[in-house]
């Protein structure tokens, strides 16, 4: 059956029942898209398990964060409907009793991560406070109607499901039957209500998880996107009946509050009462992320710098996604498993090594041309180079020992990297950056310590003061202490040693500080004229000056050339490491082509310079120019380039055969039936820039065609 | 050649002296123009400069459009087709004659199709694992999604959706996936209730499998706010795999961020440099003669189910109409003197039997009123003469 016709738009296909397969495996296609099947089986279920722990992994990173905020919450809903409850006979609460109590939760401008916090927001709410939550969102709202149909119908909805295990012979009210109005909604919250009082002493379950007589909560996913005229509508209608129906709203916000007010007017507004709840930073979730994703040894797979670079710039310039930031995440895990047939090593120490031993031939070649592994061969004594490029055995013994070295650097890499971030993060003006990300993208990048900025912070740490000192060297001190490195008991015991030097130093320094002082004073004390006092000031300065370091001093230095020696040894950049090519993903390109992809810049390339894409010889040209063989759409693109607001349609035409004929020839004579082919392929090629979006058709004169672009598209 | 009389500026209500017309002929003669001979032979721009004319050339881009959006007349020359002593070609000439030409490059361009057929597999395996994918690049891509569609889709559900169609809908991508791959008989209210119904039965049914290739998602149709989120929603199922082309250098606009991670896009290039020809068939384009076929049979088709005296009534108004179709100014036949023409005929008895039968006309949409100045009603039909007249010598045959 074929997709082209003038009457249909959209076509099924259905395979016959018997020719149906059972559902390919993804499996099936990751082998597919490799070339060498090399253990391909293998490295798709690595690379499924990695990104099932890593999901499961944010998505608690996310809960944690998310909890305090749940919290207030839960406890503002909680507050105000015991208010509710009480129904006291005071005044200030008869007053209060039509406000409609509302929580405006400000969520950032990442909007696409809002929808993941109002899930679980949800089912917080429903799982402490009442079945009673429905979740709306302005696209599904255009109307009041349609807000009160999709609100009862989520209601009315959730009292089935909560029931359904109770009662087998519920039957479903079809929402379309039942008058969509407020006063069908309080018939149904009173019938409810009943229900459950009547029931409670048959059943503690639900009554010990929510309160009685639970609230209704109606959460506005999309504050802004809402009409005020149903916002109004709604706010006005339902603070009317506040007394029987306890509803309590929460307005998702994206901007700031303020916004509320400019939506609603104040006699809307005064119906609410609101309670303002900030949720965290995306860039605090980010900074979480990284640190639990990348700086740590929990998962083999890695990003290298670029790649890292690449993400959170999209995330800084972009949208502020830390959603989108986790799909970039599991594209580079997809890619990695697909591009580097050695990814099957890609994963815990202990399983990595019993996949050494059962590499295939092929295999060892693909460890022997990886880069980095050449480059440790040629480190090696004769001998043994020959050994490693043809035994296979010897070669797999040294691979082991090779991982096992890549898993100890990277077990020292973070918890000197973290110790080295204590002090930076403190300096002024942050010369390697405030943030650990920053810090980490350059270490990754090159020898940290050879860099301009990693001498200023140097220099920078040299002049601190000793309380700063002393509480960064404690926070050292624990970093080490809880990190698993094997190797740093003699650096926690140096570290307290410098901890308890600098006390010492406290002691013996109040003494002898207060000595010198009061010998100094005492000399100014004396009864002198003014050219004496001068003269010893002079002299106090001077020996000061030609004074050696003091103690602090000293060990200040001390302790700054400790910490530099740990970066030199332990922040060695990943691809100086020999085979971090197994873990570390590093096409930055590829991300950037599929995650941030430029279609206008790829259109202009291919009609400015064809060559780029048909790599024909006679296509090749240089500076602005274009040849004259090009496809027929980029000489038209290139005349119309030259060509003001409107398009003489006849002009171009002339100037379009003109460059055409310079081709064919002067012997081909211009017959009737060249000249019908190259009109039609003018037409064609104007009509493709039409659909392309370059021209459309203009009305201010006949035969014209409005140009739509300007520059360098 | 006398085109060098015919230039005027598009704007004419500003009267201008005749030097000064002469003299900004001679410049647009010099500028607008397109030049002839520009793009087939240049001397080669001194590369050493290259940097500074960079700079100099995106300065003169922007100086360019502001002179272009200046002023609000243009200058360009008033050369037309008519004078060009060459006939618009209808669409099937259109055809034939692009037959003809040889494709250039085809070498190259068959080698950049099979760059991009090698990723197929990958795409079938990043659709697998949530993600959706949007083509981009210069040249149809439909041949290539067919290729992907035939060689790798071939035993599973899926659904290709024509975007350039000139009348596609949201409605009609939803109505094909409810009513055959579900095989659910009924209506829906609105687009979202049939959108809810049809997540509903993906969320059920986990061995439900649905593939959609959307040919020029950024369509006419389709580029809609209401259209895009309706697919954005549709494509975010997890069972759903949408993979889809965009050409429009504008494309990307269309979506915001939630619609973006709602499609969850990875992009690929896929420049093929193959002519727009179904893309582009339906494109009532400016050189192409209206044929005007579908609008004819449509026509003949819903007239085919009417009485014999409402078919009259219709014809008598379209004589009318062409016997004006001279006058520009034409504003239709008001409905007092149509009623009484129609009486003459013995079509109609009373005015309320026409208005019945006019409201049946405009429901079918065969005619549009239009009130005049005076407030009189007035009937057009909104088909272009020659189709009318095509339509009326087709009845005379039936007849």
């Amino acid at each position: 059956m074929s997709t082209c016709s003038v009457s249909k738009g959209c076509f099924v296909f259905k395979p016959s029942p018997k020719k149906r397969r059972v559902s390919p495996k993804t499996a099936d296609y990751f082998r597919e898209g490799n070339n060498d099947s090399e253990d391909s089986g293998l490295r798709f279920a690595t690379c499924q398990s990695l990104w099932k722990q890593i999901k499961s992994e944010t998505e608690q990173i996310q809960e944690e964060l998310n909890k305090q905020l749940f919290d207030n919450l839960v406890s503002f809903l909680r507050r105000s409907h015991s208010e509710f409850q009480e129904k006291t006979t005071e005044w200030t609460c008869q007053m209060k009793s039509s406000e409609i109590p509302t929580a405006a939760l400000v969520l950032g401008v990442n909007v696409t991560d809002h929808d993941l916090t109002f899930k679980s927001l949800s089912e917080v709410l429903q799982n402490n406070i009442t079945p009673y939550v429905a979740l709306l969102q302005a696209k599904d709202c255009p109307g009041i109607k349609n807000l009160m149909q999709k609100l009862m119908g989520q209601l009315m909805n959730c009292y089935i499901d909560v029931d359904t295990s109770d009662e087998e012979d519920w039957v479903q009210v079809s929402q379309n039957r039942i008058r969509c109005s407020m006063a069908s909604l309080i018939s149904w919250y009173e019938n409810i209500t009943k229900k459950t009082d009547s029931e409670t002493p048959s059943k503690k379950r639900t009554s010990s998880r929510h309160l009685q007589s639970p609230p209704v909560v109606v959460i506005f996913k999309d504050m802004e996107s809402f009409t005020t005229k149903v916002l109004q509508d709604f706010l006005v209608i339902s603070s009317q009946h506040i007394r029987e129906l306890p509803l309590i709203l929460i307005f998702g916000i994206a901007t700031s509050p303020m916004i509320i007010h400019s939506l609603l007017p104040h006699s809307v507004s005064s119906l609410l009462c609101i309670e303002l709840f900030q949720s965290l930073s995306c860039k605090e979730h980010l900074s979480t992320i990284i640190d639990k994703l990348l700086l740590t040894t929990q998962f083999a797979f890695k990003l290298s710098e670029k790649v890292l670079q690449v993400l959170i710039n999209i995330f800084l310039y972009h949208d502020f996604s830390v959603q989108n930031f986790i799909k970039g995440f599991q594209l580079c895990i997809v890619e990695h498993f697909c591009s580097q047939p050695l990814s099957v090593l890609c994963c815990r120490l202990v399983e990595a090594k019993k996949r050494v031993n059962s590499l295939s031939h092929s295999q060892c070649e693909n460890v022997r041309r990886l880069p980095s592994f050449r480059r440790y061969v040629e480190s090696q004594v004769s001998e043994k180079q020959i050994a490693l490029l043809t035994a296979d055995n010897f070669l797999k013994e040294v691979i082991q020992k090779l991982l096992e070295d890549l898993h100890v650097y990277h077990e020292n890499y973070v918890p000197v990297l973290r110790c080295l971030h204590v002090f930076t993060s403190s300096l002024p003006k942050y010369p390697l950056g405030k943030q650990i990300r920053e810090l980490h993208c350059a270490c990754l990048e090159n020898r940290v310590w050879e860099t301009e900025e990693y001498e200023s912070s140097l220099q920078l740490a040299r002049m601190l003061n000793k309380s700063d000192l002393v509480t960064m060297l404690q926070k050292c001190v624990e970093i080490f202490a809880s990190s698993s490195g094997k190797e740093f008991d003699k650096v926690v015991e140096k570290l307290k040693e410098f901890l308890t030097q600098f006390q010492k130093l406290e002691v013996a320094g109040a003494c002898q500080e207060r000595g010198e002082s009061v010998s100094s004073q005492k000399e100014l004390q004396k009864k002198t004229d003014l050219y004496h006092l001068q003269k010893t000031l002079l002299e106090l300065k001077e020996s000061r000056r030609s004074k050696k370091l003091t103690k602090f001093e000293m060990l200040r230095f001390e302790v700054v050339d400790f910490i530099d020696n740990l970066v030199r040894n332990y922040l060695v950049p990943a691809d100086h490491k020999t085979l971090h090519e197994i873990m570390y993903f590093n096409t930055a390109s590829a991300l950037r082509e599929h995650l941030n992809a430029a279609p206008r810049i790829a259109l202009h390339t291919a009609l400015n310079n064809p060559y780029c894409y048909l790599k024909n010889q006679a296509l090749k040209s240089d500076g602005g120019t274009i040849s004259n063989k090009a496809p027929d759409i980029c000489i038209v693109y290139k005349l119309h380039l030259e060509c003001g607001r409107l398009i003489n349609l006849v002009d171009w035409l002339e100037a379009f055969s003109t460059v055409v004929m310079a081709v064919e020839g002067p012997n081909a004579a211009a017959s009737d039936q060249v000249d019908d082919i190259i009109h039609a392929r003018f037409i064609r090629a104007v009509s493709e820039l039409e659909l392309l979006g370059f021209i459309k058709p203009s009305k201010q004169k006949t035969d014209h065609v409005a140009r739509l672009t300007w520059g360098g598209c | 050649l006398e085109s060098e009389s015919e230039y005027s500026a598009s704007c004419s209500e500003e009267e201008e002296e005749e030097e000064e017309q002469k003299e900004a002929n001679t410049v647009v003669l010099g500028r607008k123009t397109p030049a002839k001979t520009k793009a087939a032979s240049t001397p080669p721009p001194k590369k050493t400069l290259s940097k500074k004319m960079k700079e100099d050339k995106m300065s003169n881009l922007v100086e360019e459009y502001f002179e272009a959006h200046s002023s609000s007349k243009v200058l360009t020359s008033d050369r037309t087709l008519q004078k060009l002593q060459k006939r618009r070609l209808s669409q099937e000439t259109l055809r034939d004659l692009l037959k003809k030409a040889p494709l250039a490059f085809a070498a190259e361009i068959k080698e950049l199709n099979q760059q991009h057929e090698s990723l197929f597999s990958k795409w079938m395996l990043q659709l697998h694992l949530g993600f959706n994918i949007v083509l981009y690049g210069l040249g149809s891509k439909r041949d290539l999604l067919e290729k992907f569609r035939t060689s790798v889709l071939q035993d599973s559900v899926h659904l290709v959706v024509n975007g350039y169609f000139p009348s596609i809908t949201v409605r009609s991508v939803l109505n094909s996936i409810t009513e055959e791959v579900l095989e659910h008989i009924g209506t829906f209210r609105s687009p979202l209730d049939q959108l809810e119904f049809i997540m509903k039965r993906f969320k059920e049914d986990p061995s439900l499998e649905l593939y959609v290739l959307i040919h020029n998602l950024d369509s006419q149709m389709l580029r809609g706010e209401r259209s895009q989120q309706i697919l954005a929603q549709l494509s975010s199922l997890p069972s759903i795999y949408l993979i889809a082309s965009i050409d429009h250098i504008n494309a990307p606009l269309m979506w915001d961020q939630a619609k973006q991670s709602l499609f969850n896009w990875l992009w690929y290039e896929t420049t093929t440099f193959s002519p727009y020809v179904e893309e582009t068939s339906y494109e009532n384009s400016l050189l192409v003669q209206q044929s005007g076929s579908l609008a004819l049979s449509s026509l003949t088709h819903v007239l085919r189910s009417l009485t014999p005296n409402a078919r009259g009534i219709f014809r008598l108004l379209a004589q009318y109409q062409l016997e004006n179709k001279d006058n520009p100014s034409y504003p239709g036949l008001s409905f007092q003197d149509f009623y009484q023409q129609c009486r003459e005929a013995f079509l109609v008895n009373s005015d309320l039997t026409l208005r019945a039968q006019l409201t049946e006309f405009r429901d079918h949409k065969l005619i549009r009123t239009k009130r005049g100045a005076d407030g009189v009603e007035y009937l057009l039909i909104p088909v272009d003469d020659s189709t009318l007249t095509d339509f009326l010598e087709k009845e005379d045959e039936d007849v």
